[in-house]
């Protein structure tokens, strides 16, 4: 029996991104596809099967996010990380429609891109939505709307500030993984700060007192010594 | 404006003004009051009626016509302003990108020529080294850029809480480790109230100014921070003992990528400052800078923040 390598298909028209990218994922044990185009990139996601697709969203021909737009609506939900950045409220709408698994913005450290890619395949049940592109998030008695950007605690809903929720959201989309401070400056906040413990744990702080969730013996969010947080209930999405 | 639209009512009124005047006196000093009686052809009356509407409309249009001219001239200089300003703009980014990237591609040329390991670890450092500079410049470019968009969140912050944690952030970088920094809080007769803003910029913009304090003074120099409120604004004052800044610097350096004499060969984006600004005119506040080169020497920066009203 051989043993199959995960394929990825890395979609970008920079030949220098792709020829120092595709060598390094290799070298990381994947099999590597390249499209430099937005329309051959849906043409191999079709047609290869890709376990999970690296797309830059500036393209020519078509542009990642239709792209993206066009392989969820032929039902493909195979994970994808979208190279680019999520900015504030319109912009987090628009990502949540578009449904990536992950957002990386450029410049990237490669280690980093390689850390998301096997996170996406941990994290991804083939065939299904993944709770990046779904609208309700529920984790026993905590639920997030996230189009009314609304949380409920057992029916209730809990006044928390914008960059909390979205620090809530961001932790129940990838749960039972740990997220460090950076990265959620990243994803959260879209830059980093000079005081990136401070930002993060002013918020967290803000968080557990609402869920009145004990950081001794956390029910919802656990701090991990020294690497960042990680949700711990198993989370489920709702379209 | 208004005295200036008083002066012109004045000007309009006084024929009427003057009239009315004349009428009085001739009633009162002329008994019978003269009364002249004269005949005029009529060609004479078009004549007169039709110049004396040409001369109105003349005035009207030429009035239009030159403050038109004015408003362009100024116009004209707004534009020359803004267009010198983004021409100084992209010769400060041409210079800020090519050392970086000399750096990386001497140390490019290094690998590829060098045998030895030590070397190769060296030349592997300074790339790494000129990579992160152009991403923390292109990282504070992209601040600068977003906070024009991004929407601004508005909740009270407790400014002596945001000064010490601020405080204690810079104090963790190694760089700056061990340094002394003074903070003074008013709390007589009453404590600070707080600010409504966004406290993540609102601590970018004060850690901006701390940080700088502490770069450009040496181990023996004093930074001392300061908050005190006149009633209508929070006042927070970042000093330090360091050498000043040079006063044909001073007024340049909120600018994007401008870089004061004594700033070359200290590290940083350049935009750090311009940052501080953009933030605090976001909050409806100002920032103002006081330097002196000769002893006693030091800098002063003053952020005023307005006061929540509750």
């Amino acid at each position: 029996m051989t043993h199959e390598r995960i394929t990825l298909l890395l979609a970008d028209d920079d030949h220098t991104i792709v020829d120092s990218l595709a060598p390094f994922l290799e070298r990381a044990g994947f099999d590597v596809l390249v499209a430099d185009n937005g329309a051959t990139a849906l043409e191999k996601a079709s047609s290869r099967h890709p376990d999970a697709i690296i797309l830059d969203v500036l393209m020519p021909r078509m542009d990642g996010r239709e792209v993206l737009r066009r392989l969820r609506r032929e039902n493909n939900w195979v994970p994808t990380i979208l190279l680019t950045q999520v900015g504030e409220s319109s912009e987090r709408a628009l990502a949540l429609e578009e449904g990536a698994d992950d957002y990386l913005n450029k410049p990237f450290d490669p280690h980093e891109l390689l850390a998301r890619v096997r996170a996406v395949l941990r994290r991804a049940h083939p065939g299904e939505r993944s709770l990046s592109a779904a609208w309700l998030l529920k984790a026993e008695d905590l639920v997030l709307d996230r189009r009314a950007r609304r949380v409920l605690l057992a029916g209730k809903v809990l006044e928390l500030t914008p960059k909390a929720l979205a620090v809530l959201e961001y932790l129940m989309i990838h749960p039972d993984e740990v997220v460090s401070r950076e990265r959620l400056l990243d994803a959260v906040w879209g830059w980093a700060y000079p005081a990136p413990t401070r930002t993060v744990d002013t918020r967290m702080a803000e968080l557990r007192r609402v869920l009145s969730d004990d950081p001794t013996a956390p029910r919802y969010i656990e701090t991990v010594s020294g690497e960042g947080y990680r949700f711990n209930l198993p989370v489920r999405g709702e379209s | 404006m208004f005295k200036k639209i008083g002066f012109s009512l004045l000007v309009v009124a006084l024929p009427l003004l003057l009239g009315g005047l004349a009428s009085v006196l001739a009633q009162v000093f002329f008994q019978p009051v003269p009364i002249l009686i004269f005949k005029i052809d009529i060609g004479i009356v078009a004549l007169l009626t039709g110049l004396t509407l040409t001369l109105l409309m003349s005035t009207f249009y030429l009035g239009m016509w030159i403050r038109e001219q004015q408003t362009r001239m100024k116009l004209d200089g707004a534009q020359h302003e803004a267009e010198m300003s983004r021409r100084r703009f992209v010769r400060r980014l041409d210079h800020e990108i090519k050392n970086p990237l000399t750096g990386l591609r001497a140390a490019l040329a290094n690998l590829r020529e060098t045998r030895s390991q030590d070397e190769h670890e060296r030349a592997i450092k300074n790339a790494d080294h000129a990579v992160e500079r152009l991403s923390n410049l292109l990282a504070d470019l992209r601040k600068l850029s977003e906070l024009e968009e991004r929407p601004l969140e508005r909740l009270p912050i407790d400014i002596p809480q945001l000064l010490q944690e601020i405080i204690e952030a810079a104090q963790v970088s190694p760089a700056h480790k061990d340094r002394q920094i003074n903070l003074i809080i008013t709390r007589v007769p009453w404590p600070l109230p707080n600010v409504t803003g966004d406290r993540d910029l609102l601590g970018l913009a004060i850690y901006n100014l701390i940080e700088n304090a502490l770069k450009f003074t040496s181990k023996d120099d004093s930074v001392e921070i300061r908050a005190l409120e006149d009633g209508r604004t929070i006042v927070i004052e970042v000093a330090d003992t360091g050498s000043g800044i040079a006063s044909d610097d001073l007024q340049n350096i909120f600018e994007e990528l401008y870089r004061g004499s004594n700033a070359r060969g200290v590290e940083g984006s350049g935009l750090g400052l311009a940052l501080v600004r953009r933030i605090v005119a976001l909050h409806g506040g100002a920032v103002d800078v006081r330097s002196r080169q000769q002893e006693p020497c030091g800098t002063v920066f003053t952020l005023r923040l307005p006061i929540s009203r509750v």
